[in-house]
């Protein structure tokens, strides 16, 4: 039963693979609009994950830590993206940055549209994975002892400073863990991304673009290329937070 | 008075702490005796400012610090599980306090030299907290305390998770402690220790 699961998971990319000769690759990774559609979106996770990290870390520090009224509700709100179509998440933000919102007409006072903007592409990315990072640090801080921040404060540890030189260094694995399924979830955003901006084309609105304009030939190299990408990062990252994590058992 | 509790009450989820009184003199070496549940331990937090007391006052030499975060408190608290910082070696466990206090890297170095010799933990500096015994925990635990120079040091059962041999040792550090000026409250539920290094004991009803 698992190995079918596993083919499951590994036939539809074994036969991409399979079906895409050498130089129709070489030939993508040479072509400007692929490269730039892959460093746009991996540049714009990247730091939609990273901006995004100082709202969502005392976020999920407060939903771990406190027992406040409306705490249930809370969750339930910063897990909505998670339930919610892509599609219907991006007609949300679209909701929010487009020219007749507070946020648009603001912009346009400096002759800015956010439609279409790399902005608006992040703001898609972050609405739709904020929810990784949250939950995934929110369990990290919850697996850190009371006992150690209180030591702390008791020590006249500012709880900013408890914060920052305790808890977080503690929960460093999960933080990590959330940081790097943020910025996974982020680059491979199709459905909210294309509703706020088909251009800049972000990889997968590139894919989906081929493959409606020359069909699934012309699509399938650049896929290939992006799953490569993808594949390569995340084992990167995954290795990066595994090295934190070794050290970190070895302290612990 | 080093140490005044007045009517302290405090209550969570269906624990109730009855009204609570006790004074210190600089100095004593108090007992606090009391069966599993009777709030021992969380008259220790009330002291430390780690629960927020809902009745009475505390007062640590004659100021009142019942409104006081735990940070702005001249209270040291040596936990029952030691609670030492597991990222952080022995050397780094000890400093947290006197980085906190601005001190500079070489005065840091010479106050916990001069303090390792005393509690012989010289030999463990480098080391993490996993690697270390029951009782190296513990006096690695005090030391770091002790380096807030707290007018009260408050014990949360130091005795009752050491091995006999190591327990006599303990005994004679607290003992020292307190024949040096340091005014303790002392938790536990081992009559033994009250006798050994107790002036008065004082006992919770649960």
């Amino acid at each position: 039963m698992s190995g079918l699961v596993l083919l499951f998971l590994v036939a539809p990319l074994l036969g991409l693979f399979f079906s895409t000769s050498l130089p129709n690759l070489f030939q993508a990774a040479a072509d400007v609009q692929v490269q730039q559609s892959i460093g746009l979106t991996l540049g714009v996770s990247a730091l939609t994950t990273l901006i995004a990290a100082v709202f969502a870390l005392p976020l999920a520090y407060l939903m771990a830590r406190k027992d406040f009224r409306g705490k249930a509700l809370l969750q339930g709100l910063i897990d909505i993206p998670i339930v919610l179509p892509h599609s219907a998440a991006g007609i949300a933000v679209l909701g929010c940055i487009a020219r007749d919102s507070a946020l648009g007409r603001l912009a346009d006072l400096f002759g800015l549209n956010l439609v279409g903007s790399p902005f608006a592409i992040g703001v898609a990315m972050a609405f739709v994975s904020i929810p990784f990072l949250i939950n995934s640090a929110r369990d990290g801080f919850q697996a850190v002892p009371l006992r150690l921040e209180q030591a702390a404060l008791t020590l006249g540890a500012s709880p900013f400073r408890v914060f920052r030189q305790i808890s977080l260094p503690l929960a460093k694995p999960s933080v990590l863990s959330g940081l790097v399924l943020m910025f996974a979830r982020g680059m491979s955003e199709f459905g909210a991304v294309v509703i706020v901006a088909y251009y800049p084309m972000t990889t997968p609105v590139l894919i989906f673009d081929r493959f409606n304009s020359f069909g699934l030939g012309y699509a399938r190299p650049v896929a290939v290329l992006f799953v490569i990408i993808s594949v390569l990062v995340f084992i990167g990252l995954r290795l990066m937070g595994r090295t934190g994590k070794k050290n970190n058992d070895v302290i612990l | 008075m080093m140490l005044s509790c007045k009517e302290v009450e405090y209550s969570v989820g269906r624990f109730r702490l009855r009204p609570f009184s006790l004074e210190l003199e600089k100095g004593e070496y108090c007992a606090l005796l009391g069966p599993s549940g009777s709030g021992k331990t969380v008259i220790l937090e009330l002291i430390a400012g780690l629960r927020r007391v809902h009745k009475g006052r505390i007062m640590i030499e004659g100021k009142d610090y019942t409104r006081e975060p735990p940070q702005k408190r001249p209270v040291g608290i040596l936990f029952q599980d030691y609670a030492l910082f597991p990222h952080m070696n022995v050397y780094d466990n000890i400093a947290y306090a006197l980085k906190i206090s601005g001190m500079t890297k070489p005065d840091i170095f010479r106050t916990i030299q001069a303090s390792v010799h005393e509690l012989d933990i010289v030999h463990l500096l480098d080391r993490f907290p996993d690697t270390l015994s029951g009782g190296e925990k513990q006096r690695v635990a005090l030391t770091r305390t002790l380096m807030t120079h707290p007018s009260v040091l408050l014990l949360d059962e130091p005795l009752s998770a050491l091995d006999a041999g190591l327990r006599d040792a303990s005994a004679a550090l607290l003992k020292k402690l307190s024949s040096d000026g340091l005014t303790v409250l002392h938790v536990t539920h081992d009559p033994k220790e009250v006798e050994l290094l107790a002036h008065r004991s004082v006992t919770i009803d649960p």
